[in-house]
Order: C-alpha cells, then sequence, then structure tokens
C-alpha cells in the first residue's frame, strides 16, 4: 500500500488533487436536492477511504477537513448550521476511522471503514441537531431512518472505493 | 463493474450483519416507543387532518355547531375555543404524550396524539 | 492520480447514483407497509364509537363496521329516553297515563333483564328514575346547570318509581306506579356492545374491539397478542393505567368527569343516587371489568353503577351484589380502591399513584 518511490511533490500533488475533487463531489451533492431531508450518499467520503488506504490517517483528516471548510465557504454557508453539522460529521466519522483502521486488515477493508464511518457521521449530526437545533425528543423518530441510509450508502460508498483501491493497486503492479 | 462480493472481507460482512442489527434495533424501539410527534384531528367520521407537533399552527375544525379552534404550540394541542356548551374539550388542555385524546362530543371533533401508546382503546 | 482511477471512479459513480434512487424507493415503500388493523370512529348513540378490527381485509372490516354502526343506530333511536317518538318513548308515555302498552320482544327482554339487574344492585341501579334525571336537566345533549326545585326532587324520590313496578305480560306492559319513567342511559350501550361482539363471533372475525363512550368488550385477539385498553384519569388527560382485555371481556366505568356540570363551585355529575335523588357525591370514578358472558358488554355498563352510587363506604359490597370481583374506585381525593382481583392485572401509568388497601 505505501508509494515508496513517489516523490514528496508529487504525493502533495495528488493528495491535493484528490481534496479537489473531494470539494467537487460535496458541492454537487450540496446543490443536488434530496427527497429525504438530511439523508445524503455522502460520496465524498469515497475519497476520504480512498485516501485512508492509500496514505495515511493524517493525510485523510487533512483532506476531509479541508474539504468541509473549502465546501462551506465556496457555498456561503461558513459557521452557519450546515456547516457546523456537516463539520461535526467529519469529525465523529474521522474519530471512528481513526480507531477503525487498526482492526485487522486481512478482515476487514474499506467497506467495514466506510459502513462505521457513515454510522459515526450521521450519529455526530444526530447529537449536534438533538444538543442544539432541535432540542426535543420528536427527532428519536427519524434516528432509525438515518440510521438505515447510513449503513445503505456506507456500504455502497465503502464498494466504491474498495474498487478504486484494487484498480489502481492492479495498475501499478 | 463485477465482481463487487470480491471487495468484501469476512470481517466485512461481520460490520454489515452488525449494522443491519443496529438499523433493526433502532427501528424496533424507537417506533415502538415513540413520543408523540403528531396530532390527527377528526370532524364527524372522517379525519380532518394530521398536523406536525414540531410547529405553531392553530387550525379550524368546522363541525355541526360551529368552528372549533385547535392550537399547537410548544409540541403540545389542544382546544382553544368550541361552539359547544360545556366546554368539557377546552378544559382538557394541553395534550403532549403520545394517545392523549381530547374529544368534542357536541361538535364531533377529536384531537388523538399519534404515537405507541400502549394500549389499543381508552375505557373513560 | 491515475487517469484509470478517475475513470473507474466517474463508472462507479454513475453505478451508485443508480443505487441511491433505488435506495430511496425502498425507504419510501418501506413507509407504505400497513399492519392489518382497520380503525374506525363515528358519532352514534350520542357518543363517540370506536371500531378497531385486526385481521381482516380491508373492506370486510369496512362492511362490518357499517353493519355494526347501522345496528347501533337503530338500537339508539329505538332506546331513545327523550326523542319523540322511540319505541322507549311510547313506553313511557304510556306508563306516565296508566295505559297499557304494546313492546318489540327484544324491549320486554331488556325491560325484564334491567329489572333483575335493579333488583340485584338492591335499587342503586334504577332505570325508572328518568324524571329524576330530566329534572337534573341530564336528558339533554347539551344540558344546562339547573339548580331542580328541592320539592321537586323530593316528589319524584317519594314517588319511589321501580322497575318492579312494571308488569310485563306477553307483549303488553304497564306500570303500577305512573312515577316510572324509563331511561337505559346505564344499560343501552353495554346492551349494544354485545349485539355488536355477538355479531361479529358469528362472522368469525378474528379480532375486535368495541368502544362505545368508553365502555369496551374485545373479541379475539389483535394479532398475536392480547387486545390492551387504558383506563382514563378521572382529573387528568391520558390513562391512569392499562390492562389486558382478553377475549371476551368487557370493561366499563361510571365516572364524575363524564358528563357533569359546575354550579358554585360544586360539582353535579349525571349519576342520581335514587335515594337521595341528588348527584352522587365523594367518588371520582368506578371501573369494573367483566369475565366473558353473554351478558359481559351490559355487565360492564350496569354494574359500575351500584359500586358508584354507593361510594367509598360502600362500593366492595355493592360490586359483590353485582358478580363483579375486578373493580376500582378512584375517591374524591384521587385515591385508589381496588379489588383484590383486579389489582394484577392493572399497570399503572401514572406516577403518583395512592393505592387504599
Amino acid at each position: 500500500m505505501t508509494p515508496s518511490t513517489i516523490e514528496p511533490t508529487g504525493r502533495d500533488h495528488e493528495v491535493a488533487r484528490l481534496a479537489a475533487f473531494a470539494i467537487a463531489l460535496h458541492l454537487a451533492e450540496a446543490v443536488v436536492p434530496s427527497p429525504l431531508p438530511g439523508v445524503k450518499p455522502g460520496i465524498a467520503n469515497i475519497i476520504t477511504l480512498y485516501v485512508l488506504h492509500r496514505y495515511d490517517f493524517a493525510t485523510a483528516a487533512w483532506v476531509a477537513l479541508l474539504r468541509v471548510f473549502a465546501a462551506a465557504l465556496l457555498l456561503g454557508n461558513f459557521l452557519s448550521p450546515t456547516f457546523v453539522l456537516s463539520l461535526a460529521g467529519a469529525l465523529a466519522s474521522l474519530m471512528v476511522l481513526a480507531l477503525a483502521r487498526h482492526l485487522p486488515g486481512s478482515h476487514s477493508g474499506p467497506v467495514s471503514h466506510s459502513v462505521l464511518a457513515a454510522f459515526a457521521h450521521i450519529g455526530g449530526q444526530l447529537l449536534v441537531v438533538r444538543l442544539w437545533l432541535i432540542p426535543h425528543a420528536g427527532l428519536a423518530y427519524l434516528v432509525p431512518l438515518f440510521a438505515a441510509a447510513a449503513l445503505f450508502f456506507g456500504t455502497l460508498n465503502g464498494l466504491v472505493a474498495a474498487k478504486l483501491l484494487t484498480s489502481n493497486a492492479k495498475e501499478e503492479a | 463493474m463485477s465482481s463487487w462480493k470480491n471487495s468484501l472481507l469476512p470481517g466485512d460482512w461481520l460490520t454489515l450483519l452488525a449494522g443491519g442489527v443496529l438499523v433493526a434495533w433502532l427501528f424496533a424501539t424507537l417506533w415502538h416507543a415513540g413520543p408523540a410527534g403528531k396530532v390527527r384531528i377528526r370532524a364527524g367520521d372522517a379525519v380532518f387532518a394530521i398536523h406536525s407537533l414540531d410547529q405553531e399552527r392553530v387550525i379550524e375544525v368546522p363541525g355541526p355547531l360551529g368552528v372549533s379552534r385547535i392550537v399547537i404550540h410548544d409540541h403540545r394541542v389542544r382546544f382553544a375555543a368550541s361552539p359547544c356548551r360545556n366546554q368539557y374539550c377546552v378544559h382538557q388542555g394541553w395534550l403532549a404524550r403520545a394517545g392523549q385524546v381530547a374529544v368534542c362530543l357536541p361538535n364531533r371533533v377529536s384531537i388523538e396524539l399519534s404515537g405507541e401508546k400502549g394500549y389499543d382503546s381508552l375505557n373513560y | 492520480m491515475p487517469r484509470r482511477v478517475m475513470a473507474s471512479l466517474v463508472s462507479g459513480l454513475r453505478w451508485l447514483f443508480h443505487w441511491h434512487l433505488a435506495g430511496l424507493l425502498l425507504f419510501a415503500l418501506a413507509g407504505c407497509g400497513r399492519a392489518p388493523l382497520h380503525q374506525s370512529q363515528a358519532y352514534v348513540f350520542g357518543t363517540l364509537v370506536d371500531v378497531s378490527i385486526y385481521g381482516e381485509p380491508e373492506h370486510r372490516a369496512r362492511a362490518l363496521e357499517n353493519r355494526i354502526l347501522q345496528e347501533f343506530q337503530r338500537l339508539h333511536d329505538s332506546l331513545h329516553a327523550w326523542k319523540a317518538g322511540s319505541e322507549l318513548d311510547r313506553v313511557n308515555t304510556a306508563f306516565a297515563a296508566g295505559k297499557s302498552v304494546d313492546l318489540s320482544p327484544e324491549l320486554a327482554a331488556i325491560l325484564t333483564d334491567a329489572t333483575a339487574l335493579s333488583e340485584r344492585s338492591g335499587g342503586l341501579f334504577n332505570p325508572a328514575i328518568g324524571h329524576l334525571i330530566a329534572l337534573w336537566g341530564f336528558q339533554r345533549d347539551e344540558f344546562v346547570p339547573v339548580r331542580p326545585d328541592p320539592a321537586m326532587v323530593q316528589r319524584w324520590v317519594s314517588a319511589n318509581p321501580r322497575m318492579a313496578d312494571i308488569v310485563i305480560t306477553g307483549r303488553r306492559a304497564f306500570s303500577r306506579n305512573p312515577a316510572v319513567r324509563i331511561d337505559l342511559g346505564g344499560y343501552a350501550k353495554g346492551y349494544a356492545l354485545d349485539r355488536a361482539a355477538h355479531m361479529l363471533r358469528r362472522e368469525k372475525v378474528h379480532g375486535a374491539l368495541i368502544n362505545i363512550g368508553g365502555n369496551i368488550i374485545a373479541v379475539g385477539r389483535h394479532g398475536d397478542r392480547s387486545w390492551r385498553v387504558g383506563i382514563q384519569h378521572p382529573r387528568r388527560p391520558g390513562p391512569l393505567a392499562t390492562l389486558e382485555l382478553p377475549d371476551g371481556w368487557a370493561i366499563g366505568t361510571s365516572g364524575d368527569y363524564q358528563r357533569f356540570f359546575e354550579l358554585d363551585g360544586q360539582r353535579y355529575c349525571h349519576l342520581i343516587d335514587p335515594r337521595s335523588g341528588r348527584p352522587a357525591t365523594g367518588v371520582q370514578a368506578v371501573t369494573v371489568l367483566i369475565p366473558p358472558g353473554p351478558q359481559a358488554g351490559t355487565l360492564s355498563d350496569v354494574a359500575s353503577k351500584p359500586p358508584f352510587i354507593a361510594g367509598v363506604a360502600g362500593w366492595r359490597a355493592a360490586a359483590a351484589a353485582m358478580g363483579v370481583r375486578h373493580a376500582m374506585l378512584v375517591d374524591a381525593a384521587g385515591r385508589i380502591h381496588l379489588t383484590p382481583a383486579l389489582r394484577p392485572l392493572l399497570h399503572f401509568v401514572s406516577q403518583d399513584v395512592q393505592l387504599e388497601e
């Protein structure tokens, strides 16, 4: 997994391109209306997973947070509730990824990481919503729906990330 | 885009299984003992409207005697005004928990908070 | 970043897009799945009727409900105590005039049965005091607070109208006491429950729960569990307790909160004590639970009245006289009194329940 021959500048170059691509995916998802408010596929997380597996956790965290801040600035919702939710989701999923990468690599791959991160993502967001935005119990009714969406989209995103990683590995082999 | 299954390691299947169990458990618990989220307003034999409690709203429901005014405020609901003589419905006050009911028999208007209430019908 | 990665990412995204749509569709469909419970409400009998039918196809449930509601409407029209033209009104007019009158077989059976129940209650359940009920203003859909002339109250109490004054021979009936005026307010709803339950059993319905103005009878089960009912808290919105209502059981409550008016801070409820001619006091509610039997519904309506009128001191004896083992009384202070048989069946919902043994 560790590309030993890449020059630091080359590596930076590729990480920057991946980050830019993640921002683009984030923006694309932000402008496409969701039929269920609050339920989004989170396809930009594919990039986070890809970077986590290709490089390391620090780089993945950097790409994820850069995306959240840059997308907020570009969409003009920096420091708004949307941004705070996005940041809370990213931080929660990064925390879980930091733990999940210690899972035995031979038994669990990007799909596990993606699903766990998706659950953490929606968990962090719901926590903020409950504590700050909608402080009453009615929200509980939506939790199972969000969790089901997290499982579904987390699996799909993980599969895409896994596919990307294998096709890339083949190419380099 | 073939052989997606090859991307899944044994641990991934376990994660998916655990995720599925978690989601099923969330549905079972939260959709069963859900707090009141909606009020069902009936006029006569028919459902007049179903409204979320997550709003500030005044609903006017016509009945045989006139208009009953129902107010949703602060995640609660009540009869605010009624054309009936005895005003039992208004005296019922605020309803907030799943299954609570207030009825105006003369004007044939009832409000009921939906959600799992722990029983099928109310003896009164 | 290798171009191939980009290409496969784009292709993967296209694939994702389709699956996301499929996923959202699944969510939408999941929201449409419905339990086989059919529930409807209607205003018949001057009150709210609530019918729940479980495990029947929609069209059949609807047809059964319509039959039940039509039957209730028929009974309401025939047993109405104060609407001119009802069969009961015709009978009351004849009784007041000392004349004999033709009875339908159904009304003859009802009056005979109500007389037996009145005897069992020692006269505390007395459908013959229609004049007193009217005097207190409760024989109207929209009653007004009234304070009847004490002399008038005394007059109807002294006249001592009793069900036993009615003489039925074949299809003819007359009253030995012209003060008798029948009001089946504490009987008709329970009788209607028995009629509906009988009809549903004949139709082999799996499960149904019928609620007429608070009186409930259970037929079968709610799928793989028993029906559950809540008992209204006499002073708060929502239930005081819940319990299971197995197949054939019925439950009824008499409360001072159902039909009442307040005058100068004093509460006057619709349950009139035949001995004093005045609304009963000292009790907020009496609930009775009746085991299966051909008259479970009727008893659930009738049997709560005598303990309510007897009051805290005599309620247990009054319940026992009616053959009731499962009963609860909430006294004027909100304290709960229970029979030993009922106690293990109740799940209290209210936090601050005060039990009196």
